[in-house]
């Protein structure tokens, strides 16, 4: 194992020299620091200024300011109480006097050196026994509430003691002199000396607040002070997370510095957005950070359905050092989130509901249907000049009239439909309420929370033909965390909660959920029929809808009919129904009776997963005018679906049992900790071993689609895992971690992984030479780095990479005899085996200084070089001459990762009624191919290799321009595309010709523009409160990022490439007003010459440089406004807490892109992105 | 203390429940498949030799068989909206082929290919295994393996005929093999096909002459079959394409050998014509002989018979087709592609039937004159007015619809043209009528007529239909209700004209030659050669010389084996195809619906084909994988 640690840390070189420079750096700077201190002037007075100081850095500063140093032993000031000290140039003596004058202690002094001695030892005999004092008192929190059970004790005495009552009183006798000590669970403990004129005690606890703050939550849920964090850790304060949306994942965009986040839908229930931390570090596999709930690992749907009041912490793991425990799986770093858990004291009901009106954040815009008539002649002519134009000119004035409403003019008979309008609602409502109640005492504490929420699509329902086929997204969640104290070292808390979706939609084409009807609605013709007929005297008492339709739709036959987007959206509806409920056990055991400072955590968890889906619809009645009297404005309808089966008004309930997807997870954790302080030392360690295992009852290999013996088998990982710090006196530490991992798919000799880490900090403002000038500019500086290396055994599709994946029966069959009776499967090698396969590894480096500077502004900036290799890759190299079946893959590919996270925040109250905050993060990272595995190309082509180049580009040709006419096209480089042989003409696309073999082919596609992942995402946000009113908005923003629009769906009159569309694309309006024709020869218009086929556009059909588009964008995410009730008014109605507030969620969007949301990429047919508005009240009872 | 102790026990426990860690990631059970088990007894073993004969049956799509689509016997439209067959094989005589995105990759089993390298391993996976199987029968072992090399064989045959000299396999690497030996080169194209040839010799003797399992077996290889192979192939390797073409004089590897013979060899066609003869031996030993219509029920004309005749050769249920050597499985599958729409509800139910195969003019013509001669050398026959109007008269009622209007060189035709192509005006026998008085013909001018352009993917862009793709027991009316039928891969019509192919080119004419022409032409109700030529030819003496015999036996081929996905291998391998797409294919004006504006002929393809296209490119970045590969001439 050592051998391995030294190999992996010492082999690049590079590192290596950087890491030396860093140490002469800081020896230079640590030189410097000892000259200034011994230049300072010592003095016998002291000028200090300080709240809450503990007595030792009373006697650091005495040892800073003066040339006296004072010696005293911990074990004497342990017990001391926390002072507020002002001295302003007072002598020694007098701010001794002044800090020991409670205290049983006294000083003596020696040449330079003052020794703190205990006092009343000696002079115990001397005086006479003091008599018992009895003390009364009440304990308070700051809001005035008693609090019981809060525990009176006497310092140096455990056997005396007493805790309050319910009203917060108690009543103890103590001897005089004696220092009693009120603390409770979650405030500050205070002391207090009893004398004879001291006996009664008016306490008020002040609740540790602060501590929560400075606490960062850490690998496994540890607990640690933000001071001593090593790693890159970012906490985000929940309340930060909180946007109206019922997902928690879009709250994550542009909210924390190293997320690379992006949301590609809209749609309730299918609108998780992607997020990376760091951005995409590899062309691996598996991208996605790990995400831990309570420890657990759960999925991103977990994540985005939590509730954001039920969240404790959120914090992003991005180093190796902070991710270094989960080593198996922390490679593309960690998303840890901890549930609230009861506090002490009373229950306290929070309630929150929440009523938002959303509508879509940006709308297409399609040109009128006389144009698409026109330019639907123009595309048919400018092909074939000797085609018939599609639309007559008597249609087209027919069309006309309808759009004017002109007397005589008939809707159905020349229709002109707004299908996107016919389809979709201006806005819709969404509900969310939660609730929780929290309270406890000493003994219990517990969390129990609920919350509902209920998002609508913007899909139109009927109310003739009510089929629940718009989105409706419920969301129920049910979460108990409960503490209880078996003994006074042990704590078992168990949480059990359940998550429960059910998602009804309209029906879709495919298996998923997204809904197609956007791109139906975009991909159907306006003028062929309308969405439905009234009844013609024939259908006067039909039953069900006369949905319009045309037959011939894709030039197809009298049978082939368009999709008519009201048909498809009312037929029915899709739903599913999604559970997970999991159970939790942890045991906390206090081990100090073995050795102070030593702790161990068990934690059990099981969870299991249930979803399904299932669909019920009819089959839609279709008509066509059949004819047309115009001088009655009759017409009578003509069926176009009579064939048996094809229409049918009952509805049909279907549901493929293959997507039944049952899971069941079983978590074990055990930790061991040991922290403890010696003097200036602080030495902590944990040893963590975990065990997790999942089973997917549905089996289904990715690669085939099909049930698979390898798939049903558990998957399983083994951690052993463990962290050791020192720090010295607040200012030097140190961490060394690891994570020793097994997982179940390499080999024996692969199974289990070895990452260390290494990590350092140094806390410059808590050096003692840090002295006021310094501190005036900054208050706090804090330098850090880590280094190590990071696992992932998530590498590809294949189960066991030691075993090959041979399906003996299906694949490959062959069939014999005269009818074809005698068949056989035939047998497939899905992949082979390769027992040389082993972790993906990630190498990183991450640097890190924080400051906090004119008082309020914390900054932390982080740059990090990370180098992931042995990326799982397919053997370009082998010729298909071997016959291989299979791909084969080896650990091959490397990537490299460079990138800077800066996070600002600032806080400041100008008084007591008006504060100010502000915060912003940027987040930048870039990666690159290292190596990677590809053919040697020729010379003239090497920009056709991936190494080096930034990962997510896309690879396509360069557009010149646009053919200036037919005859260019023909005498320019051949660029004929696919396999059907129609060259391009005028006012199509001419591409670059890179290598200069006289024609355009694949050879010529060259990696252009941003990936299609943002490489800098940031955001920024203001926020202000006077007296009970808050306002807060913020800006979200991505940039280098581009995306191709995709002109096989954009293309007007052409037919979709998806499977279930039917139908001439619409035109939008962009294209509709600039796009090449022989009027307009504009050589760099909008759209090139149009087409009514495919294949007649195949050659504007290729990805290039002409539909990329800059994806960057600006966005004012949210602006919220609220009220808090005052005190006064709501302590009146009995509300602890009560606040009323609006807000608005993707109010307004600056982009260069204007078509649609670029949020959407290339994906412009989507369900849009919505724009909220959102009332909601919290009370807190 | 006590409280401490149960803590501690607490602990422990929780620690101990973790099972062993060594065991608890071994979670693959034994008996987990592997290809092992693909060989442990005869029923697995058997379930591998089919997946060794899946890629062949694969080869039943015409659509995919470069012999069809490259033929110059079907145009297929570019320009529809809808894509309900595989139009990549079609596209290639538009020029399309090239070597960055080669079509019909078979090479590398991409763009409508097979993958045959693939194909290839599993034959030696096979091979290697054989000895395995604890309960297969010596007999049965011997049998497979035959046809395991004879699946191999094909295998590298059916890629020597795309792609000329290739990397030959005779045994599998493995799969660790380093780089420099996975690297192969390709072989010279002589060591290719007589590898092929090794191979099948090795199988022919231990294959059944004949299936005699035929519920269970039929289509499995047998003699017959290997010996009829071996034929065509050495003719193949005997033919002008591969036999010192010179065009190919300076291929070589990179080492500088050379891959084709510079020198043409005489001798290779005398090889080829004794496996010819062979093969035929063999046939006619197994009770093969020419096919003959003879309907027990309905009693039909002359004239009719001879079009079932030839049409049934083809067509015939494949286990009464008394000529049929080898034909795949899978049943033709494009019927409805090739027949016209003649009742009104099939007018109205267009869906069902694209009839989208269309036949250019030139292959109409292809045809001869009922005096067995070709059109243009009829001296009976009016060449140049053959496109002049001319009205169906009794005579010809069982050939072009009485009284209805077509043109000249629709009439006194051989049967075979009758047989083999639908036309405006033509009679269809079948399609749900078989009484001779009462018969369907094509009515096909203008959209408003049944079987004239309905829109854009329901439309026969020349007026001319593969009427022998067709069982006439098929019927398209309302809906299409076919007749399934196997399209012979070899039949013994074409083995005797392969044979008179071989001997002409080996010794000159010869009476054996015509011998076998001969029994082909009287099938098909044509007089001898000599006769007719001498009787009815402006160039009577055309079959004495080698040439000229040469000539007639290559009309005669792409006649007999018209649309049956040969001719598109023949012309690559005569080095004539180039010929034949030089000029532009043209069909009827078929919107028009008057006989006059409707019989003018519009060009509706301009091929493109190009001394590179005799061979398909390798594709581009398979030499950048393996440095070895040199590019096919022209490339």
């Amino acid at each position: 194992m050592y051998k391995i640690f030294t190999a992996n840390i010492c082999m690049p070189s590079g590192y290596a020299k950087k890491f030396f420079l860093i140490m002469k750096i800081t020896i230079f700077i640590v030189f410097l620091a000892l000259m200034h201190a011994s230049a300072a002037v010592y003095s016998q007075k002291i000028t200090y200024q300080e709240k809450d100081v503990t007595l030792k850095q009373v006697f650091s500063e005495i040892n800073k300011q003066t040339a006296y140093n004072v010696f005293w032993s911990t074990k004497t000031i342990k017990h001391t109480p926390k002072l507020n000290v002002n001295f302003q140039n007072v002598s020694i003596e007098d701010a001794l006097n002044f800090c020991l004058k409670d205290l049983p202690l006294t000083y003596v002094i020696e040449g330079k050196s003052i020794i703190i001695k205990e006092a009343p030892a000696k002079e115990l005999p001397k005086v006479p026994i003091p008599e018992d004092i009895t003390i009364t008192g009440t304990v308070k929190d700051q809001k005035g509430e008693a609090l019981q059970r809060v525990s009176i004790s006497v310092v140096g005495n455990p056997k005396l003691g007493t805790v309050t009552d319910a009203n917060g009183r108690f009543i103890l006798d103590v001897k005089n002199g004696a220092v009693i000590r009120v603390s409770y669970v979650g405030f500050q403990a205070q002391t207090f000396t009893v004398s004879p004129d001291n006996k009664l005690f008016n306490i008020v606890l002040v609740e540790e607040v602060k501590q929560t703050e400075e606490v960062v939550i850490s690998a496994y849920g540890r607990k640690e002070r933000k001071e001593a964090i090593v790693g890159s850790v970012t906490t985000v304060k929940p309340e930060e997370l909180r946007i109206p949306a019922s997902n928690l994942t879009n709250a994550l965009e542009g909210q924390v510095a190293g997320v690379i986040s992006y949301q590609p839908s809209g749609q309730p229930g299918q609108d998780n957005a992607q997020f990376f931390i760091r951005g995409v570090t590899t062309f691996g596999y598996n991208k996605s950070p790990l995400i831990l709930i309570d420890n657990v690992e759960l999925s991103a749907n977990d994540l985005a359905r939590l509730q954001v009041d039920d969240i404790a912490s959120f914090s992003i793991l991005k180093d190796a050092s902070a991710t270094a425990l989960y080593g198996a799986r922390g490679a593309n770093g960690v998303i840890l989130v901890t549930t609230k858990e009861g506090k002490i004291g009373k229950a306290t009901i929070n309630v929150r509901y929440e009523n938002s009106i959303s509508q879509s954040a940006q709308a297409l815009q399609l040109a009128d249907p006389i144009t698409y008539m026109r330019l639907f002649n123009e595309a048919t002519t400018t092909r074939d000049p000797l085609a018939p134009p599609p639309f007559s000119e008597n249609k087209i004035l027919n069309t006309e009239a309808t759009l004017a409403h002109a007397p005589g003019s008939n809707p159905y008979v020349y229709p002109a439909v707004d299908w996107l309008g016919t389809l979709f609602k201006k806005s819709t409502l969404t509900q969310r309420a939660d609730m929780s109640v929290n309270g406890g005492n000493d003994l219990a504490k517990y969390y129990v929370s609920g919350s509902y929420s209920i998002d609508h699509g913007i899909l139109k329902e009927d109310i003739a033909n009510n089929n629940n086929n718009n989105v409706n997204f419920r969301n129920y969640q049910l979460r108990s965390n409960v503490n209880v104290n078996l003994t006074k070292t042990t704590e078992l808390i168990v949480r059990l909660d359940g998550m429960f979706n059910e998602y009804n939609g309209p029906m879709t084409s495919d298996a998923s959920f997204q809904t197609d009807l956007y791109n139906v609605a975009v991909h159907t013709p306006p003028v062929l029929f309308p969405a439905y007929f009234p009844a013609d005297s024939a259908n006067l008492l039909t039953k069900h809808i006369l949905f319009g339709n045309a037959t011939g739709a894709g030039g197809g036959g009298a049978n082939s009919l368009y999709n008519n987007p009201y048909a498809a959206l009312l037929r029915g509806h899709k739903n599913f129904s999604e559970s997970r409920l999991s159970a939790q056990l942890e045991l906390n055991q206090n081990l100090k009776f073995i050795t102070e400072g030593l702790s161990f955590h068990g934690l059990f968890h099981t969870n299991r997963y249930s979803y399904w889906d299932s669909q019920t619809a009819y089959a839609p009645y279709y008509y066509n005018v059949a004819t047309y009297d115009k001088t009655s404005n009759q017409y009578t309808l003509q069926w176009l679906n009579p064939k048996q089966g094809d229409a049918r008004e009952y509805l049909l309930y279907y549901r493929n049992p293959n997507s039944d997807n049952l899971n069941s997870y079983i978590f074990f954790q055990g930790i061991m900790n040991y922290d403890r302080r010696f003097g200036d030392h602080n030495i902590s360690a944990s040893l963590i071993g975990t065990q997790q295992q999942t089973v997917y009852s549905d089996a289904l290999n990715p690669v085939t689609n099909q049930q698979d013996l390898q798939y049903s088998l558990p998957y399983r990982n083994l951690t052993l895992a463990g962290r050791a710090t020192y720090s010295f006196k607040s200012r030097y530490f140190l961490e060394f971690n690891f994570g020793y991992n097994g997982t179940e798919r390499f080999s024996a000799n692969h199974r289990y992984g070895f990452f260390p880490t290494i990590g350092g900090s140094w806390v410059v403002s808590n050096e003692k030479w840090w002295d006021n000038s310094l501190s005036e500019i900054l208050q706090r500086l804090k330098f850090r780095a880590s280094y190590g290396i990071v696992g992932n055994d998530n590498i590809g599709q294949q189960r066991f990479y030691y075993q090959s994946n041979v399906n003996l029966s299906g694949g490959n069959p062959a069939s014999f005899g005269t009818n074809n009776g005698y068949q056989l499967p035939g047998v497939v090698v899905n992949n082979y085996a390769n027992p040389d396969i082993t972790w993906e590894t990630s190498r990183q480096l991450n640097l890190g200084v924080e400051f906090t500077t004119l008082r309020d502004l914390n900054v932390i900036v982080e740059v990090y070089k990370y180098h992931r290799y042995n990326i799982l890759q397919d053997r370009t190299s082998i010729p298909t001459t071997m016959g291989l079946e299979a791909g084969i893959t080896a650990n091959i590919g490397t990537a490299n990762t460079k990138g800077i996270d800066i996070q600002m925040d600032y806080k400041h109250s100008f008084d007591k009624n008006f504060w100010l905050q502000g915060r912003g993060n940027f987040t930048f990272a870039e990666s690159t191919y290292g190596k990677y595995e590809e053919p040697q190309y020729p010379g003239n082509e090497a920009y056709r290799y991936e190494s080096g180049q930034v990962i997510g580009r896309q690879f396509g040709f360069i557009a010149e321009r646009l053919f200036v006419d037919d005859n260019e096209a023909r005498n320019s480089p051949s660029q004929i595309f696919s396999t059907n042989g129609v060259p391009p003409m005028g006012g199509d696309i001419k591409y670059r010709d890179l290598n200069g073999d006289g024609k355009i082919d694949y050879h010529d596609e060259a990696y252009i523009g941003y990936p299609t992942v943002p490489e800098i995402v940031y955001g920024y946000g203001v926020s202000a409160g006077f007296k009970g009113f808050d306002l807060s908005a913020f800006f979200q923003g991505q940039a280098r990022v581009s995306f191709f629009i995709d002109p096989s769906r954009v293309s007007p009159f052409i037919q979709s490439p998806d499977q279930y569309i039917v139908g001439n694309t619409q035109l939008l309006k962009a294209f509709a007003d600039n796009h090449w024709s022989e009027d307009n020869q504009n050589l760099y218009a909008e759209y090139p010459r149009l087409g009514v086929t495919g294949n007649q556009i195949e050659n504007n059909r290729q990805t290039s440089t002409w539909w990329l588009r800059d994806g960057s964008f600006l966005r004012l995410k949210s602006v919220e406004l609220g009220y808090t009730l005052p005190k006064a008014l709501s302590r009146k109605i009995n509300v602890n807490k009560c606040r009323l507030y609006f807000n608005g969620l993707n109010l307004y969007t600056w982009s260069p892109f204007k078509l649609w949301d670029p949020e959407l990429g290339g994906n412009g047919f989507a369900y849009p992105i919505q724009k909220v508005f959102n009332i909601g009240l919290n009370v807190t009872l | 203390m006590k409280l401490h102790y149960r803590n501690l026990l607490l602990i422990a426990l929780l620690l101990l429940s973790a099972p062993s860690c060594k065991k608890y990631l071994d979670v693959v059970p034994d008996d987990t498949g592997t290809l092992d088990y693909a060989f442990r007894n005869r029923n697995e073993a058997e379930n591998y030799l089919f997946t060794c004969y899946a890629t062949l049956q694969q080869f039943a799509d015409p659509t995919t068989n470069v012999g069809f689509t490259t033929s110059s016997e079907i145009i297929y439209p570019n320009n529809l909206t809808a894509h309900p067959l595989v139009e990549t094989g079609f596209n290639l005589i538009r020029g399309t082929q090239n070597s960055a995105n080669v079509g019909l990759n078979y090479w590398d089993g991409e763009n409508d290919g097979k993958a045959i390298y693939r194909s290839i391993r599993r034959c030696n996976i096979m091979l290697e295994n054989i000895d395995k199987p604890v309960d297969l029968s010596a007999a049965e072992k011997q049998r497979w393996i035959a046809e395991v090399k004879f699946l191999k064989a094909y295998y590298h045959y059916y890629l020597v005929r795309l792609y000329g000299p290739i990397p030959i396999i005779k045994t599998n690497l493995d799969i660790t093999a380093s780089t420099e030996q996975v690297r192969v080169a390709r072989a010279p194209v002589d060591s290719v096909f007589n590898y092929i040839v090794q191979l099948l010799d090795e199988a022919a003797p231990n294959l059944p002459p004949v299936i005699s399992n035929q519920a269970k077996e039929l289509g499995r290889i047998t003699s017959v079959i290997a010996l009829s192979v071996k034929a065509e192939v050495l003719a193949t390797q005997a033919s002008p394409l591969f036999n010192g073409n010179p065009d190919y004089a300076g291929l070589k590897n990179k080492d500088g050998q050379l891959l084709f013979s510079t020198t043409y060899d005489a001798s290779k066609w005398k090889k080829a014509a004794d496996a010819c003869k062979a093969a035929i031996d063999a046939c006619t030993a197994a009770g093969l002989k020419l096919y003959k219509f003879a309907s027990p029920a309905i009693s039909v004309p002359d004239s009719l018979t001879k079009v079932l005749t030839i049409q049934n050769a083809v067509t015939e249920k494949w286990d009464q087709n008394s000529e049929l050597i080898w034909a795949l499985n899978p049943t033709f599958p494009d019927q409805g592609y090739a027949t016209p729409r003649m009742t009104q509800k099939s007018a109205v139910n267009i869906f069902s039937n694209p009839s989208t195969f269309a036949v250019p003019i030139t292959t109409a013509e292809l045809f001869y004159t009922a005096n067995g001669v070709p059109m243009s050398e009829d001296n009976t026959f009016d060449y140049a007015g053959r496109h002049n109007l001319q009205v169906g008269d009794n005579a010809s009622r069982f050939y072009v619809q009485n009284g209805y209007t077509t043109i000249k060189e629709h009439f006194g035709r051989e049967a075979r043209f009758y047989a083999n192509i639908a036309f405006d005006g033509g009679v269809w026998f079948g399609n749900g009528k078989t009484n001779p008085s009462d018969l369907y013909h094509v009515e096909a001018r203008g959209n408003s007529s049944l079987a004239g352009p309905k829109d854009l993917n329901t439309l026969n862009i020349t007026g001319y239909w593969p009427k022998k793709l067709a069982n006439y027991l098929s019927v398209y009316d309302d809906g299409f209700q076919p007749i399934e039928f196997h399209l012979p891969l070899m039949r013994l019509a074409g083995l005797y004209l392969l044979y008179a192919e071989a001997l002409n080119e080996a010794n000159g004419p010869t009476p054996e030659a015509f011998n076998y022409i001969d029994m082909v032409r009287a099938r098909a109700g044509l007089s001898g050669i000599k006769q007719s030529w001498s009787t009815y030819s402006n160039n009577p003496t055309k079959f004495s010389t080698k040439d000229g015999l040469r000539a007639i036996i290559h009309q005669e081929r792409r006649i007999e084996l018209c649309f049956e996905a040969q001719s598109g291998w023949d012309l690559r391998r005569w080095k004539e195809l180039q010929g034949v797409l030089s000029s532009p294919m043209q069909g009827w004006s078929i919107y028009e619906t008057d006989p006059a504006t409707y019989y003018q002929p519009r060009t509706v393809l301009i091929p493109v084909f190009g001394l590179q296209n005799y061979l398909w490119p390798i594709k581009s970045d398979d030499m950048l994988v393996d440095p070895n590969l040199v590019q096919n001439p022209y490339w």
